[in-house]
């Protein structure tokens, strides 16, 4: 029986999170196949058991999840309660050891309803029912921002943001919507939904939404979603005329007809934010206070990479492993090594993959423990992928 | 084909329909979408795919455009059945052409320089837009193409392996068989000018 078996392993020390007081970072594990059976040992709390502590982890695909109170539970685990006593408990169904597969676009997470947006220059706060599970670097898509017929924040509906910061009931992106032409949404509108965009980074550097833009002798350009832009890449602007700043476009180009104006990238500020060599002091200022009434056909403010400097192809310096470095997204901070290699310079990183998570939800019974551990924590993991399960 | 696909609407930048009348942003597609979008590729010396079709003395034909490829959902067949006439351009059925020789198989008309291509592996985004009334709509991404715009790049000096294995090699009980594809391969746009993605919704939802 060992025709399509697989089977993996592996550890890593634990980031982020305090034993029985706060969650770790989620750990995502890329593998060469989709695993139907996952364990954890977490050696530390093995060795040294302390309250709250989950020394074991178990996950496995053919066992429907369990439902309690409404709730669905599929990662079992060892918990150590009232000191260093060892007893059973669960995790809630993508909140523990849970699998994904990102090789095709267009896979969203459940739609959430918005409860509320308030007028504000950016970020925009909107706020959500608590326990959205939601986390700062996930990517968001609105739909039917509409408080009436007429009103309300349609014009970012169907933007993809990566949220900038999250509380338990809202998160924040990079819009301002301090405009005249935004109306505030309260009252959970029947139309207004948030959704997470599970795999948006599948082809990097992505085409991606501008939100600002600040003029000068250079021009720094934020955007909705992580940027994934390296320091030299080459861009260019698509920026229709409501938006201001149509200077910056590509074509036409009034000097050297037919000759697309690019920039290129000379610094990154943060992971949405970053300088072009673009000497923009003349030109119109950006501009997102769009009628509602101009809504349908609207075109985002768009920049996207150009040129023979992609991403794909930058791959020195940066954390090596076992074969080769590959390229780290996104570009500025919390960078995360894709699982394939360095692409030709001049094409695009493929960042399709698959594997395992371990999530950062609480236990069902003892919510103050983590199957992912605490900060320093010394984690095993092993993944099968099996022949033959009954049923 | 799907990676490519992925790619483009990754990678590639996008313009949203305006020329239908469903209320949506995007809007369905008008048959002003095909003429801007064709447009926008001429201005930026985009070369077409395909060379004209002159007219021919044939009942119910018309002459087509030298056209750019567009690269469609077959869920949206019946949107572009529904486009009228408007400011000389229309919609011409693959069948309406005064001769089909050089017709694709998957080739369901044309619009002004645009000939449509359909698929039903083209992206769309379920119940991605919602009006005011909380009317749900699928998001369509419609890839309009020159001839300069993309290119794959086979890496390491080999194209693409099909790799067949018969039950007797791949397990010791001869009860499977192994079938797949390897390669090794990138990505790229090689004329980002070239190449535009019309998002669109659709016109009625058919149940499709």
């Amino acid at each position: 029986m060992t025709e399509y078996s697989r089977m993996a392993k592996g550890n890593y020390v634990v980031s982020g999170g305090t034993l029985g007081v706060s969650a770790p970072n989620v750990k995502v594990i890329n593998l060469p196949f989709k695993p139907d059976f996952v364990e954890l040992i977490n050696y530390t709390q093995a060795a040294t058991p302390a309250n709250h502590g989950i020394p074991f982890a178990w996950w496995d695909a053919s066992v429907p999840p369990l439902l309690i109170s409404g709730v669905n539970y599929d990662t079992v685990v060892d918990v150590n309660t009232s000191g260093t006593a060892n007893n059973t408990d669960m995790v809630k169904v993508g909140g523990g050891i849970s699998v994904f597969s990102g090789g095709l676009s267009q896979q969203f997470g459940p739609a959430i309803q918005v409860v509320s947006i308030a007028k504000s220059t950016s970020p925009t706060i909107i706020t959500l029912a608590a326990g959205h599970g939601l986390s700062v670097g996930d990517t968001i898509v609105l739909r039917g921002l509409f408080q009436s017929s007429t009103t309300g924040m349609p014009q970012i509906n169907g933007i993809p943001f990566t949220i900038t910061a999250v509380t338990a009931t809202t998160v924040s992106i990079n819009w301002d919507s301090s405009g005249s032409n935004y109306t505030a949404l309260t009252g959970s509108p029947v139309s207004a939904f948030l959704y997470k965009v599970l795999f948006p980074f599948l082809y990097l550097p992505e085409d991606n939404v501008i939100s600002a833009i600040t003029l000068g002798n250079s021009t720094t350009i934020q955007t909705t979603m992580y940027h994934n832009f390296e320091i030299g890449q080459e861009v260019a602007f698509r920026i229709p005329n409501a938006w201001g700043t149509v200077q910056l476009n590509s074509l036409p180009n009034v000097i050297i007809p037919g000759s697309p104006v690019y920039g290129y990238v000379t610094s990154i500020t943060d992971n949405w934010t970053f300088v072009v060599n673009i000497n923009s002091s003349a030109f119109t200022a950006y501009t997102d206070n769009i009628a509602v009434a101009s809504v349908p056909g609207l075109t985002f403010p768009q920049v996207l990479s150009v040129g023979d400097v992609n991403s794909g192809g930058n791959v020195s310096g940066l954390t090596s492993t076992t074969l080769y470095p590959p390229p780290q997204f996104p570009t500025s901070t919390n960078r995360v090594g894709t699982i394939n290699g360095p692409a030709i310079r001049g094409a695009f990183v493929n960042n399709t993959s698959q594997g395992f998570i371990i999530g950062n939800a609480a236990s069902r019974v003892d919510a103050s423990s983590w199957v992912g551990g605490s900060n320093g924590d010394v984690m095993e993991w092993r993944a099968y992928y099996h022949d033959l399960s009954i049923p | 084909m799907l990676i490519l696909r992925d790619y483009i609407i990754s990678a590639a930048s996008d313009i949203n329909a305006g020329g239908g009348g469903n209320g949506f942003n995007p809007t369905n597609l008008g048959l002003t979408d095909f003429s801007l979008v064709a447009t926008t590729l001429d201005t930026n010396n985009a070369y077409k795919f395909m060379s004209g079709i002159e007219g021919m003395d044939r009942f119910g034909t018309g002459p087509v455009r030298s056209a750019y490829f567009m690269l469609s959902s077959t869920e949206l067949q019946s949107d572009f059945d529904q486009l009228g006439a408007s400011g000389g351009i229309s919609f011409i059925s693959q069948w309406n052409y005064p001769t089909n020789a050089s017709a694709l198989p998957s080739e369901y008309g044309s619009v002004a320089n645009i000939r449509i291509l359909t698929s039903s592996e083209a992206p769309v985004a379920r119940n991605a837009v919602a009006n005011a009334l909380g009317v749900l709509n699928d998001l369509y991404y419609n890839t309009v193409l020159g001839k300069q715009a993309i290119t794959h790049i086979n890496q390491d000096g080999y194209s693409m392996n099909l790799i067949y294995r018969d039950p007797y090699y791949s397990g010791m009980l001869a009860q499977n068989a192994t079938l797949a594809v390897k390669f090794a391969q990138a990505q790229a746009i090689t004329q980002d000018t070239a190449i535009r993605n019309v998002l669109s919704t659709r016109l009625s939802n058919l149940g499709v």
